[in-house]
């Protein structure tokens, strides 16, 4: 049965007006492109209202005084917008940068550098353990994880007896990121496509109760 | 010889909206392969004790997210299922309208003759900026960090709350969308609790490496493929299935264009050709 919701005719108009660019620019896809961006930037605003209000509560009912700290912090950061007195807002976004950039750092050594590493030795013994489809993807793997290092390590030209060999893994470690790189988009032109479905399936489903 | 109708963008189009209409009206069911590592975080997921606290979130996820919700809708419905719980913990601004998303087109609230009572089987916290700081804060000291649920309820008068302190009593984390790469060190790696992450399909490749990285305590699911794989674990197909069956017919219709261009194309060439020879 066909949805008697106005919300659900107001989303079913919207997505169609946006599936109307597959046929070209009009009036009626910029409709539903001006009221997506403003709706974000008006949802932005309202959500931080209940934010604003947990965040504080703790303040204004004075169980934790010490929160006038960041709420003077969030005020001084709204001085970014005024350009004579912006450098007040450098205190606050110094601040968030430093401690964000001390727990990514953090985060990066343990994991993305420490844990890669160990992963891909942990992998290189794997070679010779489990079934052949395992030992192979181990091996693809690894020399794929060499190769392409090799690649970003030397992209100046070398000279001498390992100059030739050395081209080759190169040239090996570049088709490696090749395939990382069409592997990636061919996952995005996936998701794309798995988003249209899912666009329609809600218009079909949702507003024409199929 | 026959023309071939030369292949105008319009016509693909048409082809792809066919398909889309028909596979949104009508679930066929394509097959498509099960990843172990779906496999495994289901059975993780079965093998937890009623009542384990669970927590979705850390995802810059936008509204709808639809490609990481299918495999989240399916998941919601098993921790309902098996009687754990669910603490919903939005990172991202429009965090908020997902996880109420997923909870509605879960059906598992009371309202619609779930199991699920909110505040004591699953509770919405409100929005929290600071991204990696906010995240690290919430597994430090939940209490510290928050002090109203979504509604603006203390969440000391939230029963569920009241035995959710810190990262010791998370059993799992739930994260839609992107980001785990930047928040698995904080969660997995310095406080050992498992995350399963619906990853958006363009951001599987980066992400399924960590699961090298933290073996047996990290699962990452592809996309609305991932989605399709565990609502069929859970055995209720939905929006990944219908994705699925989208890419299904898909493949073979570009696999046909393909064709008919090449076709298109030789026959053009052949007939310059001729007409060069002619004159």
């Amino acid at each position: 049965m066909i949805s008697t919701d106005p919300w659900v005719w107001i989303s079913a108009f919207l997505t169609i007006c946006s599936f109307s660019l597959l046929y070209g620019d009009n009036p009626l896809f910029r409709i539903a492109e001006y009221t997506f961006t403003s709706t974000v930037v008006a949802n932005s605003v309202v959500t931080s209202i209940p934010t604003l209000r947990d965040r504080f509560m703790p303040l204004f009912n004075g169980t934790k005084p010490w929160f006038i700290i960041p709420l003077a912090l969030g005020i001084m950061s709204l001085f970014v917008v005024w350009r004579k007195y912006a450098w007040v807002a450098s205190f606050p976004y110094a601040l968030f940068l430093g401690v964000n950039t001390g727990i990514s750092m953090r985060g990066a050594v343990g994991t993305t550098i420490i844990g890669n590493i160990r992963a891909v030795m942990q992998e290189g013994a794997a070679i010779l353990i489990g079934s052949p489809t395992d030992q192979l993807g181990y091996v693809v793997r690894i020399v794929f994880t060499v190769s392409g290092m090799i690649y970003l390590f030397f992209t100046l030209f070398l000279k001498g007896s390992l100059a030739k060999p050395m081209g080759y893994v190169r040239t090996f470690g570049k088709y490696a990121w090749l395939v990382f790189m069409a592997i990636m988009i061919g996952n995005g032109v996936q998701q794309y496509s798995g988003l249209a479905t899912s666009a329609m399936n809600r218009l079909i489903r949702t507003w024409l109760g199929f | 010889m026959a023309k071939i109708p030369e292949l105008k963008s319009q016509y693909i189009w048409l082809v792809v909206l066919l398909v889309y209409i028909s596979t949104g009206a009508f679930t066929l069911n394509a097959p498509f392969q099960m990843s172990q590592a779906t496999v495994d975080a289901y059975n993780y997921v079965e093998s937890l004790k009623p009542g384990s606290i669970c927590v979705l979130g850390g995802g810059n996820v936008f509204a709808f997210d639809l490609e990481s919700s299918a495999g989240q809708i399916a998941a919601i419905k098993q921790i309902a299922r098996k009687g754990l719980r669910l603490v919903e913990f939005p990172t991202g601004v429009e965090g908020i309208m997902f996880h109420r998303y997923c909870i509605d087109a879960a059906r598992v609230d009371e309202k619609y003759g779930g199991p699920w009572k909110y505040g004591r089987d699953y509770v919405l916290l409100p929005y929290v900026p600071g991204g990696t700081i906010a995240v690290v804060a919430f597994l430090t000291d939940v209490h510290a960090l928050i002090s109203t649920d979504l509604f603006g309820t203390p969440i000391k008068q939230v029963p569920l709350m009241n035995e959710m302190h810190s990262y010791k009593d998370i059993a799992l984390w739930f994260m839609p969308h992107w980001a785990a790469e930047t928040y698995s060190p904080y969660i997995i790696g310095e406080r050992g609790v498992p995350l399963l992450f619906f990853a958006q399909a363009s951001n599987y490749v980066t992400a399924a490496v960590y699961m090298n990285i933290y073996p047996d305590k990290m699962w990452v699911t592809n996309g609305f493929l991932g989605g399709a794989q565990y609502e069929k674990l859970v055995g209720s197909p939905g929006l990944g299935q219908s994705a699925v069956d989208g890419y299904t017919i898909l493949s073979g219709a570009f696999l046909g264009f393909v064709l008919l261009g090449n076709m298109t194309l030789l026959s053009d060439v052949r007939r310059k050709e001729k007409v060069e020879v002619k004159q």
